[in-house]
């Protein structure tokens, strides 16, 4: 019965998106305060009905009930319990159910935490945000239903959980990249809001600009962990394959990241309106095409959910109303805006159009290169495919500009910046670069004119000048220690954020230039050397887990003085439902480099494929996209953007300095 | 013009909608083969039980057949082993291509054929033998110029030795009845028109 109960409450929950999509908007035409009031509850109780439809979800997974097709096909009786809870979003209805839930989760969010707003804004946010719910919500009803159920046949055993999604990482990399996909729904409905309103000054740019920086924090955390995942769950070491469904989530990113930089521009200057408000409704859009590519079966990933014409046409009808009514309300209400600032080239306002263009050429390289197969053969010019050398290659020659850019940016002033007063920093920028990266380099005796010195270089110009930059600001307020207290929370965000970007510059070069790996045939007791270590496999046993059996390897690894570093245990899973072979690498991680070790087939003659790496600082990339993150967070704490809801956004503006201290 | 520049998000948005809703309709997993409907290209290949046995095409001739790449370091090959034993007690004709695992590209080819040759009885015994017999594809030259990307696949070769179809993954009851069987049942009757 709780899988009905589930079902009924899906069914609330559309009954109530429709109430929120028509009685706040009606309210917004109409001016009915009463209408408008309703907004707040609705998008609760939206909420609320999602999470039961969840709970009862996660219910018939917990208690295998195979009665429910979803759970008789993604899950187990002898299944671990916390995999039996994510498999309840590991195939696609189930996936799209959380899908929903975050997506009425953010609405509640909006409704809960913008009191500050004003009623006819909130309204019509609210609306905007109940119409993509309906969508949803329907095609979860209607045409992928996590409910249904196959009686009176149903099998007595499930055919378990694909074994690739039982790790930690499908425990938290879904529900983040999720949260950060649908989170932009939130700065997409704030856009359509000021598009409908026709207002596209400073303000909605403020009030945007909190729930673009939690969207792009989870979106950015989502990516993180599936990059660190994929290292080290597929058992070859690669953190990126330039895969569709990878693009995919990678698109709305720096299309978000561009929105949050423009969105800085339009809030303090009051340019880039009509730029930023296509920013806006172009990362949500993003999310959305992604979402179709997965779900629709019209690219090869091994992300892909089972494909089905049927959805594929319902989303791509739902794409064309979200995405071609937004694009067309755009261009209706986008013909009078007029910029009014004035600023000169060397400006703030320009280093930051910079960033839009490499960040736009960036996504305008991925969405080709990920649509360009699809272009392709639909033109009937025969299959063709794009891989990954083509994306290092456009994303070596996008890098080098745009890191040189980001070194300089921060210190720019709005308006107008003269060039003399930053010679001197730069100088000195350039030169501590340049002995920073020569030196590592020197430390590794390996100094050479490659990918990794170019990387260092571009890092060390990035994370110095961020870090100078931040102690040239603090000073400016008499002392270090006091301009530390003074200096803005979205600040210090905002440097640990361009640091992250450093730090994940160095890690990718390091990697890329110095990684080696080696594919051996090993006996017992056989030693390896391989970059200054010594691998050596000391045994191999049978190996029995609750739902699958296969073979363990125990590899000791010492270094090049002797010492023992580690001993590594790696396996090899045979899943005995789904018969399917998983590798379970084994990884030692340290900052300046892993030691990685996959095992592979037996071989004749009592002996074993293995594949040993070692990784010089891969793990700085993973912590790049941390820091990122962590700046997001930062920023989010900035008292700023919580006053700005107690009074009118120009008041708040005006008070900035002095109202610190009454917050 | 101003104007204009700002439908022009809308006009690419729909141009790519007109190219999503074509592509619903098309598989992306179509490819075409670059070996059906050719002959089995050029080898001279040991037999892999007796090895001073060269197997070349022309010998090949005279009967559809299965060609089926596997390795007994192949968990799906050893899976599939048992259906094809049945099949080959229908009559069916399956020649082995047996791929020996690039293991050991550092430490220089490790390849003892005794050894081989006792872990292949074994695992045969142990699952069924279903090949009239082995080829032993030394360099692994063969199958890349089927085009073999992993084990098991599995081709349909007719009497004249031309490649009729190409399958990629295990053989069982589904996918020969769905897929193999029409092929291998069509080419089976020509064997006797043209000897």
């Amino acid at each position: 019965m709780i899988a009905e109960y589930g079902q009924l409450a899906l069914t609330f929950a559309l009954a109530l998106s429709v109430l929120l999509a028509v009685v706040p908007l009606y309210g917004s035409f109409s001016g009915n305060q009463r209408a408008l009031l309703q907004a707040k509850p609705l998008a609760i109780g939206l909420f609320i009905f999602c999470l039961l439809a969840k709970l009862a979800l996660v219910h018939a997974f917990l208690t295998s009930d195979f009665t429910v097709i979803n759970v008789a096909t993604n899950s187990s009786s002898i299944l671990p319990w916390y995999y039996q809870i994510t498999a309840s979003f590991g195939s696609h209805e189930g996936s799209m159910l959380l899908w929903i839930l975050m997506l009425a989760g953010w609405t509640a969010l909006v409704a809960i935490f913008s009191k500050g707003l004003p009623l006819l804004m909130q309204g019509r946010i609210l609306g905007v945000l109940g119409l993509i719910n309906i969508g949803f919500i329907a095609f979860s009803l209607f045409m992928s239903n996590p409910f249904a159920r196959s009686l009176p046949f149903y099998p007595v055993e499930g055919m378990d959980l694909n074994p690739l999604l039982q790790d930690f990482g499908m425990i938290i990399h879904p529900p983040l990249l999720y949260m950060g996909y649908v989170g932009f729904a939130v700065s997409f409905a704030f856009a359509i809001a000021a598009l409908i309103g026709g207002k596209f000054d400073s303000t909605w740019a403020r009030w945007a600009r909190p729930w673009t920086l939690a969207a792009w924090l989870f979106l950015t955390l989502g990516i993180m962990f599936g990059s660190w995942w994929a290292y080290h769950e597929l058992g070859w070491g690669g953190w990126w394959f330039w895969d569709p469904v990878e693009n995919a989530s990678f698109l709305p990113w720096l299309v978000g990241t561009a929105l949050l930089h423009s969105l800085a521009v339009t809030e303090k200057r009051g340019t880039f309106k009509s730029w930023t408000v296509l920013l806006a409704l172009g990362a949500f859009s993003l999310s959305l095409v992604g979402a179709f590519l997965v779900r629709s079966g019209v690219l090869v990933s091994v992300h892909s959910f089972a494909a089905d014409p049927d959805r594929g046409i319902f989303l791509l009808v739902f794409l064309l109303l979200v995405i071609g009514g937004s694009l067309a309300l755009y261009a209706s209400r986008m013909t009078s805006v007029r910029s009014q600032a004035r600023y000169q080239l060397f400006s703030r306002e320009v280093m930051l159009w910079g960033n839009n263009v490499f960040l736009l050429t960036a996504t305008l390289v991925v969405f080709l290169g990920t649509l360009f197969p699809l272009f392709h053969k639909e033109l009937g010019l025969g299959t063709i495919s794009i891989g990954e050398p083509f994306f290092n290659q456009m994303f070596y020659y996008l890098t080098i500009p745009f890191a040189l850019l980001l070194g300089l940016g921060p210190w720019v002033r709005w308006k107008q910046q003269p060039v003399k007063p930053l010679l001197g920093p730069f100088s000195l920028i350039a030169v501590a670069s340049l002995i920073l990266a020569v030196g590592t380099l020197a430390a590794m005796q390996t100094v050479q004119a490659n990918l990794a010195l170019l990387g260092l270089l571009l890092g060390a110009w990035v994370g110095l000048s961020a870090l100078y930059e931040l102690y040239q600001r603090m000073s400016q307020f008499g002392s270090v220690s006091k301009g530390a207290f003074k200096l803005h929370a979205s600040h210090y965000g905002m440097t640990i954020a361009h640091i992250g970007f450093a730090v994940l510059v160095v890690g990718v070069a390091m990697t890329k230039t110095y990684s080696v790996e080696r594919d051996v045939r090993m006996q017992i007791n056989d030693s390896i050397s391989l970059a200054g270590y010594k691998f050596t496999l000391l045994e191999v046993y049978p190996l029995t887990g609750p739902n699958y059996g296969g073979e363990a390897a125990e590899i000791t690894v010492h270094n090049d003085k002797g010492q023992l570093l580690t001993q590594l245990h790696a396996e090899k899973r045979f899943y005995t439902i789904q018969r399917t072979v998983m590798t379970e690498s084994a990884v030692h991680a340290r900052l300046s480099r892993d030691l990685y070790v996959s095992l592979g087939e037996a071989l004749p003659g009592e002996a074993w494929a293995l594949r040993l790496y070692v990784k010089p600082f891969v793990r700085w990339i993973w912590l790049g996209g941390l820091l990122m993150a962590l700046g997001a967070l930062v920023a989010l704490l900035d008292k700023r953007y919580r006053r700005s809801n107690a009074g009118s956004a120009g008041q708040a503006a005006a008070t900035d300095k002095t109202g610190a201290a009454n917050a | 013009m101003r104007k204009v520049l700002f439908y022009l998000p809308l006009v690419l948005f729909l141009t790519l909608a007109l190219f999503l809703l074509s592509g619903l309709f098309s598989n992306p997993m179509e490819r075409e083969s670059v070996t059906i409907n050719r002959a089995l290209p050029a080898f001279s290949l040991p037999d892999l039980m007796q090895p001073d046995h060269q197997w070349q095409p022309e010998l090949l001739r005279g009967e559809t057949f299965l060609l089926n790449v596997w390795g007994t370091w192949c968990p799906t090959c050893n899976a599939e082993l048992s259906y094809m034993t049945e099949l080959s007690q229908q009559g069916v004709k399956i020649v082995g291509l047996y791929y020996v695992l690039p293991a050991d590209p550092v430490l220089g080819e490790h390849f003892d054929l005794a050894e081989l040759q006792a872990d292949v009885s074994n695992k045969l015994q142990q699952h069924g033998n279903p090949y009239q017999f082995n080829i032993l594809d030394v360099k692994r030259s063969l199958a890349l110029d089927l085009g073999v990307s992993g084990a098991p696949e599995t081709f349909i070769i007719d009497s004249n030795g031309m490649v009729r179809s190409h399958h990629i993954g295990d053989i069982n009851p589904q996918v020969w009845r769905n897929k193999l069987a029409p092929v291998y049942q069509q080419w089976r009757q020509q064997d006797g028109a043209n000897p």
